[in-house]
């Protein structure tokens, strides 16, 4: 491979990477607080989509008003299925909390994907990006759309990442998601931050679908793929860790990128792009369930 | 004698099952039921595992996707019998089960539930990417349960299937290995402590869950003669949950019939398209919040207390 083509891939893997990473922060920070995977995560970023779609087609608003609407829409979804669904799992009104987030979150999972199925149909939907066009440096070739989303989610990533160290309510996020009794004990109000996480979260996975979707397509079906590298990504860096969440985005953006170019049979390759990650997970679970990030704690 | 109340339920379902044909039911709704026998089978597996066991698994359709395929190319490549071949698709799906459960023995919870869906997922995709066996997303064609079958025979040998697949899990579970799965779910280490030998049954349930859910596929796919990797998918395994959870996946014969309750109001809702699987999602919802034990469990116990009242 010449060394242009292999920038080239590199490059590519970073753009998919920071992707992954926007996709996966917000599992991440939701499982760190409320130590349960959000299987609806992939909904949320559907629903940012559609956000996005509507504030451009019917309200006519600018591409970055698009993604902010869509992030505040799922803010507003993320906090009503916490107080809704998610609260009895950790107030105790629910037998086997575990289980319960898992059925709830698919459950929900199921209602969302159909509800927009019923809405909008299975036919996709392109919105305008952030920016149309290629860049061009030197040699190298990159369409302008993954660029402008990729480089937007890096912004976003930074900004979350200033509010979780510099806000009070972001030092009550890391608190909980370090030790959830004694923060408590100091005096953060659990439930709230739980809350708080959790639209967070949502309201990440709407941005990214908002910023994701005009580069592929806006569809109900849309989540399923992103949401499994999402999984993939949290295990990868260690549940709950927030550097880990953004490490093993990159990580698996360079390792899709070279793993699918330095198979030779190419249609195979390209077949089972979707399946390395997928084994990645198997592997650090069985092998390092903390992740490469993570704290050691007990599975249970 | 009085047989407990699931029992008599499940009883009074397969008596209606059985007349159903003989009451002039047409070959198009008998069809239908046969397919919500295959759920059935599918939904009561994957409530042995959750519902009693306490363990999660997102591999359901997977399995019953890997028991179908095993058993369609048995018949393609090896040209043995439909029969034996469903056998073989119910073992290869219990190996396979039985090889996960050991692997995933110190997990639980979220992590059980990310690991079984990486392996569901890398068995659909490779299903799909191995097309010069399956044939790939175009679906592979499968040989007929039975030569020259009509509906209506097809629809007694899944029913007959259904019943005795329930029947064994109940028989099984009332055995002291039920108690073991139980014991299990409530508290793995108290189970440890008076001697469960925990290890084994966590293991022996995933097997058995998974070898069940094969057989389920292997029918389905000799019954309807294409399979393709979409009964495989997440959305399918999501439908199974949402079967389970409705019909109340505490118990098997609840699960099951839950099962077939979806299917037949899949079909007569035909109209409304996806709104079903909306209103679907939004009852699963509902009934894991405010009904933990599902329609048939939470009816069973309304029944029970009115009676305890007169």
């Amino acid at each position: 491979m010449s060394g242009i083509a292999l920038v080239e891939q590199a490059l590519n893997g970073l753009v998919i990477g920071s992707f992954y990473a926007l996709t996966a922060l917000g599992l991440s920070i939701i499982f760190g607080v409320l130590k349960i995977v959000n299987f609806a995560h992939g909904e949320f970023y559907m629903i940012g989509g559609y956000i996005y779609y509507l504030a451009l087609a019917a309200l006519g608003l600018p591409p970055v008003a698009g993604v902010v609407v869509a992030a505040l829409g799922l803010v507003v979804l993320g906090g009503l299925v916490e107080w809704s669904l998610i609260r009895p799992v950790y107030t105790d009104k629910v037998d086997r909390p575990d289980e319960y987030a898992i059925m709830i979150t698919f459950g929900l999972a199921i209602l969302l994907q159909n509800l927009m199925l019923s809405l909008y149909g299975p036919w996709p939907l392109r919105p305008a990006p952030i920016f149309r066009g290629r860049v061009e440096i030197g040699e190298l070739i990159i369409s302008g759309d993954r660029l402008a989303a990729a480089a937007a989610a890096v912004v976003l990533i930074a900004v979350v990442l200033v509010i979780l160290r510099a806000t009070w309510a972001g030092k009550a996020v890391r608190a909980v998601s370090q030790n959830r009794k004694a923060a408590e004990v100091l005096g953060v109000n659990v439930g709230r931050t739980a809350l708080l996480a959790f639209g967070l979260g949502a309201a990440l996975a709407g941005a990214a679908g908002a910023l994701i979707g005009p580069v592929f397509n806006v569809t109900p079906i849309m989540g399923i793929i992103p949401v499994v590298k999402a999984y993939v990504v949290v295990v990868l860096g260690g549940l709950g860790s927030i550097w880990g969440a953004l490490a093993g985005g990159l990580i698996l953006g360079q390792v899709e990128v070279f793993a699918t170019v330095l198979i030779p049979d190419t249609s195979r390759a390209l077949a089972y792009k979707d399946a390395y990650g997928l084994a990645v997970l198997v592997l650090v679970l069985l092998v390092r369930p903390q992740g490469l990030f993570g704290e050691r704690r007990r599975l249970a | 004698m009085t047989l407990p109340t699931d029992v008599r339920v499940g009883l009074a379902a397969a008596a209606l099952f059985v007349a159903l044909p003989f009451a002039g039911l047409g070959d198009y709704w008998l069809y239908t039921l046969t397919i919500g026998f295959y759920y059935a089978i599918l939904a009561a597996s994957w409530s042995l595992l959750v519902g009693y066991v306490g363990r999660i698994s997102f591999a359901q359709a997977a399995m019953s996707g890997l028991g179908a395929y095993t058993s369609v190319m048995t018949v393609l490549g090896l040209g043995w019998p439909v029969p034996l071949a469903l056998v073989v698709g119910a073992a290869i799906a219990g190996a396979l089960g039985l090889f996960i459960g050991w692997l995933s023995l110190r997990l639980h919870g979220p992590y059980l539930g990310l690991t079984t869906i990486a392996f569901a997922e890398i068995l659909r995709i490779a299903v799909t990417a191995e097309h010069q066996w399956t044939r790939g997303s175009l679906g592979l064609s499968a040989a007929p349960l039975i030569d020259g079958a009509t509906r209506p025979v097809l629809y007694f040998v899944a029913l007959a299937v259904l019943i005795a697949t329930v029947a064994l899990l109940w028989a099984i579970l009332r055995t002291r290995i039920g108690l073991f799965f139980q014991a299990i779910r409530e508290d793995e280490e108290g189970a440890a402590s008076l001697g469960v030998q925990v290890t084994l049954w966590k293991v022996v349930a995933f097997a058995l869950s998974t070898a069940v859910a094969g057989l389920g596929g292997g029918l389905y796919a000799h019954v309807v003669g294409l399979i393709s990797p979409t009964m495989m998918s997440l959305q399918e395994m999501g439908y199974v949950l949402a079967m389970a959870v409705i019909g109340g996946f505490h118990n098997i014969i609840y699960s099951a019939l839950g099962g077939v309750l979806l299917q037949v109001l899949l079909e007569y809702l035909r109209e409304i398209g996806e709104w079903r699987l909306a209103i679907f999602g939004l009852i699963t919802i509902l009934i894991l919040r405010f009904a933990p034990n599902g329609l048939f469990g939470t009816l069973a116990a309304l029944g029970a207390a009115l009676r305890g009242r007169s």
